[in-house]
């Protein structure tokens, strides 16, 4: 492994090439325009999570457009709200149920584009004892954080099992309860603690929740409606990134998952963890809509059943917490 | 000083190895046996994940430290700075107390966040989080410390015509000296942890940041190798502070004779204090939001809680949800705090009256104390259940090791004098315990007592927040992740006036007792 913290440009021609269109890679745009500074604020920590992003950092596209992008990093005590609110990130990534909260608080929030078209929550359990349909999880214990019960609730009332049925145990964020046998499953997201649970030789087995009903769109960026106004260039531009990123990321993952570590030395990622998520993220952010209209899209259909999901959460939103105008005129449709 | 008969001989030298060498025994069997829990690491795996990532862990290594070193610097400067203050211009002591306690007593999940967005992307936030895990309990030792002297002293300077600044460097700062290493070394597993958990703020690289992703990785020889690293440089940076300082400290204590205080303060000036230093924290509170130019979306001002919790429609709702909270963080916390002072002291005698047995109880002490509580709290509910005993035993390590370290310096100042007497009359190790010792610990225990109700607070909201998600810990992580501002700062200025209570609460046990045991505290 590289330990460089610079991206070594030879070595991502060797790694990347099948991938790209070759004519971009010999030129170095990155100073060729005047360059408008923003931040993109990332949900979590650095990993292939967000592998679109480094590849349109790493390729110039965004410098191309007039962009100088810096990717902020999450964390576990790192809220994308407030960034976004008081302008430090011109762009953030959310999912629609805390855009949904935020609103309800009098953020200015729109949603803008949707990476993950189908919403990665899923249950995990062991295949020996697995939970393969909601109804199989009656008279089971899940760990969960505390925070995701109404989350369990939505899913319930979807698909009629008793909630009641259920013990829920606050095991917060660790896989490791499963595996002792505190708990029979575990609600998280599906490129996160059954990944680990893979790579660690536990055989497991998921149930996304997305196949059942509950459709809530994650990985959703925001922008306020002030940006929205004001700096849309820079919005456009950024999108337009994004947009050219994920497609090469869906092209070749393992090539998108180099890159990360290549990008991060220093963040501790294990390859093959982040090729198996990088591989899983895939069906959960292209679809046919997006084959058929582009990468972020979302219909007036799935934005209807967004707001059905999101009602289950006591969420009352309209469809104008979405705003498809900057995707519209990236794509240019 | 202690002469060793020929049969003593062979435990005091081995004695101090003896005990980790079982450690490190016991702790690579049960790793083994635990293999399958995934929650223990053996030695041996975690030295070979260590060799195998030498490189990933030096550099994560530096940016922590580094964090931390700047933290440390500047949360100590800012604790001698205050007690000097508090010191020379006695009229400021409360004030600079009571400030102090309840900035100490604001939650890492509530300020972590408004940080970052102060600072932006860079160290700032793990700094200053270090820097404000580490002022408070050294300020409180030095405050005691400054005081912990023969009033004759301070005549003898007052006769030569000198004012208080002579009295302060020549004769209070001296005095304050063991108080001031007392509060470093408390400080230095601090610092690192403050650092350690500014990272979850959303900086680029450090511990911190491998740490959370050992554990969502179920990465158990990652979350021991950086737990074991931590730890190391912790109980480095103790033994560092403890020879510094002793380089410095020669002289025995003196014996500290003062007069019985006269009865403690009129009621109404107290109260008065009280109402000044509220309204010094709302002014702060209200200019500092102004200042900093927060949105009002997430920064929410003194009138934006008193809405939430009176006036807004759900204002009920509210207000149940966070008495419900602190029922529940309460049924933990008070026990777990009580069990931490008693551990704390406890241990302290113990070490002082078999000395042997410091070069095992010092290394656990300070490793439970500086081993990131994240990573313990998985093991400690495996062993103890996920029930109220596993988070009540998290907060007593917590309170733990701050008191043992005090109360260990505590007894360390028994009187040289009145030692000599003691041991010209042959009393046994116990009677100088009870009737020297003991006594010459209670500042230091108080003291430890005193600033452990904010530390034990933040000990089992980081509990709640990480592990077992209940009570006020979880409320104030899931408000910040709805953006339920108003239910955040809400949970913040409850926290807080219940700390500065339970801090008052102690406060006066503390004067009844040492009116009669260190009357010279109370000048």
């Amino acid at each position: 492994m590289t330990a460089k913290p610079v991206i070594n440009r030879r070595h991502l021609l060797v790694t990347g090439a099948g991938a790209m269109g070759a004519g971009i890679l010999g030129l170095s745009p990155r100073h060729a325009f005047a360059q408008s500074q923003v931040s993109l604020q990332l949900s979590w920590l650095h990993s292939t999570q967000f592998a679109g992003s480094y590849i349109a950092l790493d390729r110039g596209w965004w410098a191309e457009g007039g962009l100088e992008v810096s990717l902020l990093q999450g964390g576990p005590n790192a809220p994308v709200e407030p960034p976004v609110v008081s302008g430090t990130a011109l762009v953030g990534i959310s999912a629609a149920d805390y855009t949904a909260a935020a609103v309800a608080e009098g953020a200015p929030f729109k949603i803008i584009g949707v990476a993950m078209q189908n919403n990665p929550f899923a249950i995990t359990s062991l295949t020996e004892n697995p939970v393969n349909v909601p109804s199989d999880l009656e008279g089971k214990r899940i760990g969960m954080a505390l925070a995701n019960t109404p989350v369990l609730q939505a899913l319930c009332t979807l698909n009629d099992v008793d909630f009641d049925a259920i013990e829920i145990v606050p095991t917060q964020y660790s896989p490791q309860p499963l595996v002792a046998g505190e708990v029979d499953c575990l609600l998280s997201w599906e490129t996160d603690l059954p990944v680990a649970l893979t790579i660690q030789g536990v055989d497991n087995t998921t149930m996304l929740l997305a196949d059942h009903g509950y459709a809530v769109h994650s990985q959703t960026y925001i922008v306020t409606e002030d940006s929205l106004a004001n700096r849309r260039d820079d919005i456009v531009a950024l999108m337009a990134g994004e947009v050219r990123g994920w497609d090469a990321y869906r092209e070749d993952t393992d090539a998108a998952t180099d890159l990360t570590l290549a990008m991060f030395p220093d963040a501790g990622l294990d390859l093959e963890t982040q090729r198996l998520q990088a591989a899983r993220q895939v069906p959960l952010m292209f679809s046919d809509l997006t084959d058929a209209n582009g990468f972020g899209w979302w219909t007036d259909e799935t934005v209807a059943a967004n707001i059905e999901t999101l009602a289950l959460l006591d969420r009352t939103v309209t469809p104008d917490l979405w705003d498809r105008s900057i995707l519209e005129e990236v794509h240019g449709s | 000083m202690t002469i060793a008969t020929p049969a003593q001989r062979w435990p005091v030298r081995a004695g101090p190895y003896l005990g980790p060498i079982l450690a490190l025994v016991i702790w690579e069997l049960g790793a083994r046996a635990l293999s399958d829990a995934f929650v223990l690491a053996a030695p041996s795996a975690i030295l070979i994940y260590l060799s195998d990532n030498a490189a990933l862990m030096a550099r994560a290594l530096g940016v922590t430290l580094g964090n931390a070193a700047a933290g440390f610097v500047i949360g100590n400067l800012a604790a001698i700075a205050l007690a000097t203050l508090a010191v020379v211009w006695p009229r400021s002591d409360a004030m600079v107390r009571g400030l102090a306690l309840l900035v100490f007593c604001l939650p890492l999940v509530a300020t972590g966040p408004i940080l970052r967005v102060v600072f932006g992307p860079g160290p700032w936030p793990q700094i200053v989080l270090a820097a404000l895990a580490v002022y408070y309990t050294t300020l409180i030792p030095l405050l005691v410390g400054l005081r912990a002297l023969p009033t004759g002293w301070l005549d003898l300077v007052r006769s030569y015509g000198r004012g208080r600044m002579a009295a302060l460097i020549h004769v209070r700062a001296m005095a304050a000296l063991p108080y001031l290493v007392a509060g470093l070394q408390i400080a230095a597993p601090a610092a690192f942890l403050g650092a350690m958990v500014g990272e979850f703020t959303g900086a680029e690289r450090g511990m911190g940041v491998l740490t959370i992703r050992a554990m969502r990785g179920m990465n158990v020889e990652m979350t021991w190798a950086l737990a074991s690293v931590a730890t190391a440089v912790a109980v480095l940076g103790y033994l560092a502070i403890g020879w510094i300082a002793r380089l410095f400290m020669a002289d025995e204590p003196p014996v500290i004779l003062a007069a019985p205080a006269e009865g403690g303060r009129k009621g109404s000036r107290a109260f008065l204090t009280v109402l000044a230093v509220a309204a010094a924290m709302i002014a702060i509170w209200w200019g500092g939001l102004r200042l900093l130019n927060l949105s009002p979306f997430f920064a929410k001002g003194p009138w934006d809680v008193f809405e939430a919790l009176f006036l807004a429609p759900d204002a009920a709702a509210t207000r149940s949800t966070l008495a419900n909270a602190m029922r529940e963080t309460g049924v933990f916390l008070l026990p777990g705090y009580v069990a931490g002072l008693a551990a704390g002291a406890v241990l302290a005698m113990l070490v002082v009256l078999f000395p042997a047995i410091s070069g095992t109880a010092m290394p656990v002490a300070i490793a439970l104390r500086s081993v990131p509580i994240i990573t313990t709290a998985p093991l400690v509910v495996l062993i103890l259940g996920r029930g109220a005993l596993g988070t009540v035993v998290l907060v007593a390590i917590m309170v733990f090791f701050p008191t043992f370290v005090a109360c260990l310096h505590g007894l360390r100042q028994a009187p040289g004098r009145v030692m000599d007497v003691m041991r010209s009359y042959a009393a046994s190790p116990w009677q100088v315990l009870l009737r020297v010792r003991i006594p010459a610990m209670l500042p230091a225990f108080f003291a430890a007592a005193r600033m452990n109700v904010p530390a034990s607070v933040l000990a089992v909201t980081v509990v709640e927040w990480l592990a077992t998600g209940n009570g006020i810990g979880s409320v104030m992580a899931l408000s910040a992740s709805l953006s339920d501002y108003d239910m955040l700062w809400s949970s913040v200025a409850l926290v807080c006036v219940l700390s500065a209570m339970g801090y008052a609460c102690v406060g006066l046990l503390e004067r009844r007792v040492l009116a009669a045991y260190a009357p010279e505290q109370l000048a």
